[in-house]
């Protein structure tokens, strides 16, 4: 190469921009640090603490019936939406995809365990769907930077839960993450605005460690009639007929009013109304409850 | 001749192209000059994860969640709170590495240019975290205290091995760190939990904080807590607490300890 | 002069609002079939080689809006329209009849386009009573069936309509496009709004549950139960069976209320002012009453067989 092509070159790489970014690739572990028995063997029937639903969430998930998983075929493989996987059987892979031409970030694709789903997030400024197009469990997601976080908005989801004991989340849902990495930790932040069924955003946060070592196996899942019921049948619980709203009540010595959540519950202050709190002599529900195999009952 | 002028032409209309450098902006005189973000303020915690560890003591024996060692299981089946308030203890779930998951409310100040201050108005305890503190201030400090000695820094741009480098496939400056990292030893032992789930005095915690404003304006921070503390823990125990910011000091109830 | 040129430039912008109010967008399906978004509900087209199907032609204000979505997917975009199917009798449903086909018809008699609907459409129309008979409505109809499924191929795919007996209405029809693997649904499912039963035009509850159960049974989803056989709904956003088991569900549950209220002896307002689908009514638009109502006459009379 003569002098003269090295000057150019030099002057034409010098002042460069840079590329501001943060890299999520990898797999990742969850941490059941947090409600390791509500998110690793499920939460208890009529257990709606920590969440600001209102009374149409309230009796929805009073109507739930367990049942409905089994006995209606469609339930059996339907998969947590995108902003619930996060808090399920969450381990997890995470690649960028670079376009070839012009190396610039387009997107991130997730793989979860559960029912293998998986995610795109662009970040190609593309729009999301219009309001009549199909909705899907992982939702239409986009994201921008906010320096070295990356928030994410999704919406197009799907009907789901807020949590699997028959609390709703809406299909007008907009959930909106932000992911931070720190190191080979992962925090992601999920807020939840849902107009039909919370009466404030619901916010939670989850923790992933980077485990190079992680295999994803198959989830798999395959439908099909398990119980002799009439075609059609969708267990439900008659207003007011569930049995067993108050068994958490009972469990944990809680008032039965705050087991029923709402956004009141959430606050410091609601601390004040829970005289009547007793609690049971000695743990023996979850006492220990880290991962899948030490989450035992007794 | 005609070579050089040629270059020198090339040269002046990348030049003028790629125009002059930035000016490089003065660094900061101090951390709080240096903040990325702004934590001041008045926040709430939102207790939507962990409800029945959090908003109420839980039964003894309860340590869903948390991985502790067989030592730390045996330490927290002895928690008696009578025995820590006849001993003056009540503040031992109070520690560092426990008093953002009470739920409670915080003040965050700038106590002095370097100096992040967080008040917390549930046992009444007060955090400093030092910018620019050298370490061996931290472990000149002698025994240790609830909120032990916190060494914080607004976090660096992620790097890759060597330093930044422009050009083709170089190693490159990452994006702008909005958050804060915060490393406290030299804690005095404590509780993880109301019920009595230990740390040890050797516990290392490291914190994240990350600020975020939410689609209705409301900002909100998370902070992500790593406690390591081998003795009791059989892996680092991290969770991540959220907190909203209030316009003002309602509800900001100063209240002392409780050890039940 | 400047005011002038505001004032026109604003008109525009308002015009432009209006226009996007009444326009009917364009919305892919799979294989030859497409969705066609419009203010009075769903249009589901079916296009190729020999021609196009139309399923619900909406109104006749808005058949020139339609016929311009058709053009746009057409190829040629003269292709004519020879089969129009009606899902029911309701007017945003069939009164475009007429208009769209004399905007996208053929004139060669050979390509005469054919209107299909179930028998108890057409004899609806024609009944005598007040503000039954739609007179036009009734006789842009030109072919009816009364054995189910009707059914021909068209375009590489068989086409089937199948009668959905006292559901939203006792002529009721769903079109299944076999090899695109779409469902047309027309208004027995309607993921929005709680659904109408027509309870004078021979609708029930019962009907319609086991009209959302034939559409289940038809739809196979695609993995992990999402995609697979998409189904294009009277009102609202496109489906597939998820969606339409979380509709089916709704009408099961809040049926199921009403039952149990009727059979401790509830009168209608009494089981009105219950509020049997209260943790619904912010999710689903229309009269909660109005559709308790139904839900609970549909009961109390028992089903002719």
């Amino acid at each position: 190469m003569s002098k003269a092509t090295v000057l150019v070159l030099s002057a034409a790489l010098w002042g460069a921009p840079a590329f501001a970014q943060v890299d999520f690739s990898g797999e990742w572990a969850p941490l059941y640090h947090e409600n390791g028995p509500e998110r690793l063997p499920g939460p208890e029937l009529g257990d709606y603490t920590e969440l600001p639903i209102n009374d149409a969430a309230r009796l929805r998930a009073d109507s739930w019936d367990a049942d409905r998983i089994s006995v209606v075929e469609q339930y059996q493989c339907r998969p947590h939406g995108s902003d619930y996987a996060l808090r399920g059987l969450g381990n997890m892979r995470v690649w960028r995809e670079i376009d070839p031409a012009t190396q610039r970030l387009v997107g991130f694709h997730t793989h979860m365990l559960a029912w293998d789903s998986e995610r795109t997030i662009y970040m190609d400024g593309r729009a999301h769907p219009p309001e009549y197009a199909n909705h899907t469990w992982q939702g239409f997601s986009t994201a921008v930077w906010e320096g070295n976080m990356l928030t994410v908005t999704t919406t197009h989801l799907k009907e789901n839960y807020l949590r699997r004991n028959g609390v709703p989340r809406s299909d007008q849902a907009i959930v909106t993450e932000h992911w931070m990495r720190h190191g080979d930790y992962l925090t992601v932040v999920t807020v939840i605005d849902d107009p039909v069924f919370l009466t404030e955003p619901l916010v939670r946060s989850d923790n992933w460690y980077l485990d190079p070592g992680q295999h994803i196996g198959i989830f798999g899942c395959e439908h099909a009639p398990e119980l002799p019921k009439p075609e059609g049948a969708v267990p439900n619980h008659l207003p007011g007929t569930n049995p067993y709203l108050r068994e958490v009540s009972e469990w944990y010595g809680l008032p039965y009013e705050a087991t029923r959540g709402g956004a009141e519950t959430l606050y410091p202050e609601y601390r004040l109304k829970l005289n009547s709190y007793k609690a049971p002599p000695k743990c023996d529900r979850y006492c220990t409850c880290t991962t899948l195999f030490d989450c035992q009952l007794r | 001749m005609t070579k050089y002028l040629l270059t020198w032409v090339a040269v002046a209309t990348a030049y003028a192209q790629l125009g002059p450098a930035p000016a490089k902006p003065k660094p900061p005189r101090n951390a709080k000059e240096a903040a990325p973000v702004d934590f001041t303020g008045y926040w709430v915690s939102v207790v939507t994860e962990d409800w029945r560890w959090r908003m109420v003591t839980p039964a003894k024996g309860d340590f869903a969640s948390i991985p502790l060692t067989a030592e730390g299981r045996k330490l927290g089946n002895a928690w008696d709170p009578a025995k820590d308030e006849a001993a003056g203890e009540q503040c031992r779930a109070y520690g560092a590495p426990a008093v953002m998951r009470i739920p409670g409310r915080l003040h965050l100040t700038w106590a002095d240019d370097n100096t992040l201050q967080i008040d917390t108005d549930q046992g009444t305890q007060t955090r400093l975290l030092h910018f620019g503190a050298s370490p061996n201030k931290s472990t000149q400090s002698g025994s240790g205290t609830w909120q032990g000695y916190s060494i914080a820094q607004w976090e660096p741009p992620v790097r890759g091995v060597q330093s930044p480098q422009q050009g083709l496939g170089a190693t490159r400056e990452g994006a702008r760190g909005r958050s804060l990292e915060v490393v406290t030893t030299l804690l005095r032992p404590g509780y993880l939990r109301k019920n009595g789930p230990p740390y040890s005095g050797n516990t290392v915690l490291k914190e994240f904080f990350d600020l975020s404003v939410e689609r209705n304006g409301d900002p909100w921070f998370v902070v992500t807590t790593i406690v390591e503390d081998p003795q009791n823990l059989t892996e680092p125990f991290v969770t991540s607490t959220n907190f909203k910011k209030q316009r003002d000091a309602a509800g900001f109830s100063p209240a002392a300890c409780s050890a039940r | 002069m400047k005011l002038l040129t505001f004032a026109i430039l604003c008109g525009s912008c308002a015009w432009g609002q209006v226009q996007s109010q009444d326009a009917v967008h364009v919305f892919p399906v799979q294989g030859n079939v497409s969705m066609l978004v419009g203010p009075g509900g769903n249009t589901t087209v079916q296009m190729g080689k020999e021609g196009i199907v139309v399923v619900d032609t909406q109104t006749a204000a808005v058949a020139p809006q339609v016929m311009a979505a058709i053009r746009k997917l057409a190829i040629p975009p003269d292709t004519p329209i020879i089969w129009v199917i009606n899902t029911s009798l309701d007017a945003d449903h069939i009164s475009g009849n007429e208009a769209l086909l004399r905007l996208g018809g053929s004139n060669e008699a050979s390509l005469r386009a054919r209107v299909i609907t179930h028998e108890n459409v057409l004899n609806r129309l024609v009944a005598a009573g007040p503000g039954q008979a739609r007179v036009a409505d009734a006789a842009s109809i030109n072919d009816t069936y009364f054995r189910s499924p009707k059914d021909f191929l068209f375009n590489g795919e068989a086409v089937m309509v199948y009668h959905i007996p006292a559901a939203h209405t006792d002529g009721d029809s769903i079109v299944l496009f076999r090899r695109s693997d779409v469902i047309s649904s027309g208004d027995i499912f309607t993921p929005d709004r709680y659904p109408v039963i027509d309870l004078a035009n021979g609708g029930s509850v019962q009907g319609l549950l086991d009209g959302l159960n034939k559409i289940l049974e038809m739809a196979v989803a695609g993995k992990y139960q999402e995609g697979g056989t998409f189904v294009v709904p009277g009102h609202g956003r496109l489906c597939d069976e998820a969606d339409v088991v979380e509709f089916r569900d709704m009408v099961a549950i809040i049926r199921d209320r009403v039952q149990d209220m009727l059979k401790k002896g509830m009168a209608l307002e009494q089981v009105k002012a219950a509020k049997p689908s209260r943790d619904y009514d912010t999710q689903y638009s229309g009269s909660p009453d109005v559709f308790v109502e139904s839900i609970y006459k549909s009961l109390a009379t028992p089903r002719k067989p």
